[in-house]
């Protein structure tokens, strides 16, 4: 509480203090005047536009793409990533010994670049791939995986799935092991046994875990960038076209510096209100179940 | 429990080989990284276990070939390591110092930064990409390590980390230290770091994987080839060497392994750590 404390208190933060004022708030106040004006990255001069950046993103069909390919990743991603985690983390608790050890194993995907499983992924995905030939010599099906807008951005979610699972398993493993004990063996009584034990008191009694893991998940759909853009570029026919790539190619790619930013302030307000819907849903069914 | 009667063993050994199973599936795309870096080049994407190991794709890498010229991949492997080190690092102490400051230093207007912190933590990033990058560019630090750097010298939530887990060190244990007349540096560096291994062990494989795999920013702010990282190297080099897959594999491995090593090198306090981390 001395003064000497004080001094150094604020010698201490102000790192990160300086770097704030550089790479936040400066960036900041920036992007909110960007975003209104119709810069073009180069031209010296370039005029305040209002709201017009807005109004044209909802015409313009890239925009729109981002808007509605997210939810297509939410609806495949979502599900997948908590099913695999849940099983992961079920199968961790319920081993005698070793949980460490494959917690660890099962993290490890997390540590893959989104280059390098795209690059794997488009090997064994590729036309006389093993898999493929299995696939045509056994069913005689022949298919196009990337260039098919249903299943390029299924590919797309199952490579996240993939990457996040072991992750979240551990949030759900933290969760499994804070269930108390006497509540199982209550239940033993009156007689809640295996599957049925587990779909009425397990799965309740981890709803923090589903909520953290499903807020996380979602957020994570709107933020995709590495993926899709080595694996497939956005197609075919913009069907992995995500909010990031929008970003980058309006802004780096057709040099729209400012209608670039006015996209990043509508992909963020997007975000912000699908996570507050989710919470919304979420926190209605807790209710349902007891939970505050 | 009543539940658990049956043949135990039994079920013991099921959930083994069930948890070995899904362990293969976890980290076959591993593998088949591995072992496609190794295949002799018509087997690439062809078999899944080679008839032969070789060592053609990695030489290909770094010396070219058949009127192919060498990518500068060993640089851009040091690029990686040494950005993501560099930064890595002064985001460490960054949010120790800033950390300790505002958990045990307390001075008017902590609370303040505080809040600041967790808004800063909320508000989406993506808005700051562009004017991020102009200030990188007045600045003059484009194609430069510096931009690679210095605007991912600081994380919040690093810092927000750090703050909350000082916090639950005991006052009376720095009033002791201070009483022997250590300086607070002093007393960070010799009482609060070794106090905060597993803490520390996590945050750091957090911040470096994070770093490491970054694309879209090192994508933008760097130009030069001498310059680009391996991930960004490699992002760009897929398209124009889609016909030699089993390089390609050789230079995810070169990414892949630098990490998986670090990662199972610390593992040892990951479970510990993690329980923090997960709060």
């Amino acid at each position: 509480m001395n003064k000497s404390n004080a001094r150094l208190g604020w010698l201490f933060a102000s790192p990160y203090l300086i770097y704030s004022l550089i790479f936040f708030l400066f960036p900041l106040l920036w992007a909110t005047y960007l975003a209104f004006t119709n810069w073009n990255l180069i031209a010296p001069d370039y005029e305040f536009v209002g709201i017009q950046n807005f109004i044209q993103a909802f015409f313009t069909d890239t925009v729109r793409a981002a808007f509605f390919v997210t939810y297509k990743f939410l609806a495949m991603f979502v599900p997948i990533v908590v099913a695999g985690a849940l099983f992961l983390a079920v199968l961790i608790h319920s081993l005698p010994k070793f949980k460490g050890l494959f917690s660890v194993a099962f993290f490890l995907p997390y540590l893959a670049s989104g280059v390098a499983s795209a690059i794997v992924v488009n090997g064994i995905l590729s036309y006389n791939s093993p898999f493929n030939i299995w696939l045509r010599g056994t069913f005689g099906l022949d298919i196009n995986w990337l260039g098919s807008s249903l299943l390029a951005p299924l590919i797309i979610a199952l490579m996240m799935a993939w990457k996040f699972a072991g992750y979240y398993a551990l949030l759900f493993v933290a969760g499994l092991e804070s269930i108390p004990k006497e509540i199982y063996e209550a239940s033993a009584i009156d007689g809640a046994v295996g599957w049925k034990r587990f779909w009425h008191i397990t799965l309740p009694m981890l709803y923090p875990s589903f909520y953290t893991v499903t807020i996380l998940a979602v957020g994570l759909m709107f933020g995709i960038f590495t993926e899709p853009y080595v694996l497939t570029g956005g197609g075919p026919d913009l069907a992995t076209h995500t909010w990031q790539l929008e970003i980058y190619s309006q802004a780096f790619e057709r040099l729209n510096a400012g209608f670039g930013t006015a996209i990043a302030v509508i992909n963020s307000v997007v975000t912000f209100g699908s996570i507050l819907v989710f919470r919304k849903i979420l926190e209605k069914w807790g209710a349902k179940h007891g939970w505050e | 429990m009543p539940n658990m009667v049956g043949n135990k063993p039994f079920k013991t050994t099921l959930l083994y080989i069930l948890a070995f199973s899904v362990l293969i599936v976890m980290v076959s795309p591993y593998l088949y990284m591995v072992l496609g870096s190794l295949s002799p080049w018509d087997e690439v994407d062809r078999r899944i276990i080679p008839t032969e190991l070789t060592l053609r794709s990695y030489e290909w890498l770094f010396f070219g070939g058949e009127g192919v010229l060498a990518r500068p991949w060993l640089r851009a492997l040091f690029n990686s390591l040494f950005v993501t080190l560099s930064s890595t690092v002064l985001m460490m102490a960054t949010a120790i110092l800033v950390g300790y400051s505002l958990a045990k230093l307390k001075f008017r207007g902590n609370r303040l930064i505080n809040n600041v912190i967790l808004f800063q933590m909320f508000y989406p990033a993506v808005i700051l990409l562009i004017p991020l990058f102009l200030i990188i560019r007045y600045l003059g630090l484009y194609d430069t390590y510096w931009a690679m750097i210095l605007p991912k010298a600081v994380n919040l939530w690093a810092i927000f980390m750090y703050t909350n887990f000082f916090r639950s060190l005991p006052d009376e244990l720095l009033e002791a230290a201070k009483m022997d007349g250590a300086s607070q540096l002093k007393i960070v560096w010799k009482v609060v770091l070794p106090m905060s291994k597993s803490i520390t062990t996590i945050i750091f494989l957090f911040l470096f994987m994070e770093r490491w795999v970054e694309l879209l920013w090192d994508m933008l702010v760097v130009n030069s080839e001498n310059m680009l990282t391996l991930n960004v190297l490699l992002a760009q080099m897929f398209g124009p060497y889609g016909g030699y897959p089993g390089p390609m594999y050789a230079a995810s491995v070169l990414l892949t392994m630098p990490i998986l090593v670090l990662f199972i090198i610390f593992s040892k306090n990951f479970k510990n750590g993690m329980q923090f981390v997960l709060k």
